[in-house]
This record gives C-alpha cells, structure tokens and sequence, in this order.
C-alpha cells in the first residue's frame, strides 16, 4: 500500500503534505473481504458468500472533500457505502434554504430508501472529507437483495436506523422552544458520540462552520454565533482553536431541556 | 366492536392489496403461528415512545397516530397509519426504544408479533423480509418528507396549527 496510508489520519483534518500516491490522501480498500473495519459495521457484517456476492457488483471509488454523490430529486442510479470520510446528507428548501439533517460516518449506506422504492433520492449528499464509497447500481443491489436474505436483514437494520435519526430529527425541530436549547442538544449529542460524555469536563472538536452548525438545527449563522458567544460569556463553554470544552455540562443540560 | 377477529390471515381477502400481508403461503403460515390478534378501542396507546421496543403491531382494521412528544407534553403528528400498515418495525429492527407513540383513532383489530418471534421470522423468510425493507423506505421517505416541511416549510402560524 502507499505510505499514507500506513498513518493513522485523524478525521477533520486534512492531509499533511507527506507523500502520497492513493487519491486524496485515502488508503484505498480495494476489497470487503480484507477490509478489517467490516465487522464494526452494521451492513458490512456479511457472511462470506454474501460478500463474495457483494465483490462483484460493487465499484470501489474515492471523491475528494466537496464532492456531491447524489442529489435531492434525482432518480435513483444506485447507493453508496461509505467506507472512509464522512458525507453531509441535507434537504434543501425552494428559497435556498438548507437543512442538514446529519453527517454520514464510515459504514453508512447512502441512497438505500431511494434505491429500494425506485423514488427520488430525497436528501443531497456532499462529502466533507476525501472519501472512498462503493457505489451499487440499482438494479444490481435489488437482484443481489432477492438472493441473498442476510444481507437483506441488514439491510432492513440500516434503514432502522435512519428512521430513528428522521424521527429524532423532527422532534428536535419541532418540538424545541428556541435554536439555544436545539444547540445545546447538539452538542450534548456529539460529546455523547465521542464518548466524552462520562467526562466531568467533555471536550469535543468543531468540524463544522457556525454555517453548517445552523443548518443543522434550523437557524441562521448570526443566531448560532451569538449563542456561542452567550454560552462562552456564561462560561459554560471554552473554546481552544476548533475544540470546544464544556465547563458546565449541567448548565448545558438545563438549556436543552428548558430552552 | 364490529368486526369479527380473523384467525388466520389465509381468510383475509384483502390480503393482495397489502403490502406486508401478500406473502408466499409457507411464511404467511410461519407468520400466522407466532401473530396474537386483538381488538382494541379507540384512544388506546400500542406503544409509547422511549419505552423498549418488544414487539410489532399489524393494523388489520382501523387507523393509529403517529406522534412525538416534548418532556413538557407538547405533540408533534408524524403521520395517520391505516389498515395494513406495520407499526413499531423499525424500533424493533434496530433494539431500540419506540421512537414515537401510536395511538389508535378507531376500535382496530391489530396483529401483534413479539421481537423474538419477528427477527427469527425475517431471517427465515427472505421475501418477508424484502417486504420490510421496503415497508421501511416508504417510512422514511414520508419521515424525509416531514422533516423538510417542519424543519423548512414553516411559518410560525403553521407550526403552531401543528403543535397542539
């Protein structure tokens, strides 16, 4: 393999300059069946045969940082596993208006409701990260889905998921009071991804503008800013660069749920 | 109630139009072995949300609320379900709690399917289990959809028409 890839990366950062000969930076996994990441990940779990299966209609491809695999309204030409980067999957309004319902992490699959209902994709997805997707043509995962049951459970497993973040994402907007209580959720919420969340003081970092962070809970830019500066005037939070730290997570919790 | 309960779903003539229901004979035979099915009246609650997911209820008759809730008791309506469609499926799948609560909206006949008995059905019938996954991706679309009205398409007056 290259010589980058026998580096760790650590996620949000970009490339360091070293020599590198894969695309972006990336250590490309030409195959599922080396991959070691594979039993982590709730789709890619796939007993052998499956996988064998799945080798042969997958197209293993890497996207730089900005790149846009599908949009909202399309049809349907397949789905993307996401095997390394991370993808912003978003709704976007007549006016422009942009709402990012969640990041993608490794092991998500991409496009799988449109591509099983033959429907328009319904989000947009934009890498934030140089990544490597296995892309699937439709036609190919809906025969491969009929023949091979396990991967067709996993299947059901994945969209599960999704529906749990639709539903978690709906209540967040509607049901919250005010863009301070759905910020504080928000970061109760990463700090509880990281596994900071035990931590008297959790820290967490910023991998996202004030921009991307008020499309994620449905206010603009300015309010987002100034709820930053009200949570670091109160010394809730501290900022280090882009790691944030909170100081007082009780005071963050009583935020979120009062508003 | 008015309607008779059905024993098994071999009676059921409207079965084809189903997409859950209309299963080869041998899985709606499985299916029919581990399904209780009950009435219940208007108002009843099949699930609340946060509680753990233990099983799975099929609409036979009737119609159910789906709804989120805020800790201060303020309701958000996902969607109206109707006969024939599955409920708490993807809690479920996934070893969650429900996600939301269902309330019925008329007296309904509803199948009930415990967690064990669903999972070891889905695996040992693949074109059930097709049948989920695309039962789940209509789910998710409609949820797609609702997110882009409340979180996008909403003025102050109409969210508040919502919200009740």
């Amino acid at each position: 393999m290259n010589r980058a890839g026998s580096r760790p990366r650590v996620s949000g950062e970009g490339h360091r300059g070293w020599f590198v000969l894969s695309p972006y930076g990336l250590d490309i996994i030409e195959s599922c069946l080396t991959c070691k990441m594979r039993v982590d990940r709730i789709f890619c779990d796939l007993p052998t045969a499956d996988l064998q299966a799945f080798e042969t209609i997958k197209y293993a491809t890497a996207y730089p940082k900005g790149a846009v695999l599908f949009v909202e309204g399309q049809a349907p030409r397949g789905l993307f596993v996401l095997c390394k980067g991370r993808v912003k999957l978003s709704i976007c309004a007549s006016d422009g208006k942009t709402l990012i319902l969640k990041i993608a992490d490794p092991g998500e699959v991409l496009g799988l409701s449109a591509t099983v209902s033959g429907k328009p994709y319904e989000l947009t997805a934009e890498t934030i990260d140089p990544c490597q997707v296995n892309f699937v043509k439709r036609e190919d995962f809906l025969r491969f889905l009929k023949e091979h049951g396990d991967a067709c459970f996993k299947v059901a497993e994945q969209l599960s998921d999704k529906y749990n973040t639709a539903c978690h994402e709906v209540r967040s907007l509607g049901l919250s009071h005010s863009a301070g209580e759905k910020l504080a959720k928000l970061l109760l919420e990463w700090t509880s991804k990281n596994g900071e969340a035990c931590k008297q003081e959790p820290r967490l970092k910023l991998a996202l503008t004030h921009e991307e962070i008020a499309q994620m809970i449905g206010t603009s830019r300015e309010t987002v800013t100034r709820l930053f500066a009200d949570l670091k005037k109160r010394q809730i939070v501290q900022a280090k660069g882009s790691t944030l730290l909170i100081r007082n997570k009780a005071a963050l919790r009583t935020i979120a749920s009062n508003g | 109630m008015q309607s008779a309960i059905q024993p098994s779903c071999f009676d059921c003539v409207l079965r084809p139009d189903r997409l859950f229901c209309d299963l080869p004979a041998d899985a709606l035979e499985a299916f029919d072995a581990i399904k209780v099915v009950n009435t219940y009246p208007r108002g009843t609650i099949l699930f609340r949300e946060g509680h753990p997911a233990r099983g799975m209820f099929l609409l036979c008759q009737g119609r159910a609320k789906l709804f989120v809730c805020s800790d201060s008791g303020k309701r958000l309506t996902l969607r109206t379900a109707g006969a024939g469609e599955v409920l708490g499926l993807s809690a479920l799948l996934s070893g969650a709690s429900y996600e939301l609560t269902a309330e019925l909206l008329e007296n309904s006949q509803v199948v009930t399917v415990k967690r064990k008995d669903l999972l070891r059905f889905l695996r040992d019938h693949r074109e059930a289990c097709l049948q989920v996954v695309h039962l789940l991706s209509q789910d998710l679309h409609v949820a797609y959809d609702r997110v882009r009205s409340v979180g996008l398409g909403r003025t102050r007056k109409a969210h508040a028409a919502r919200v009740h």
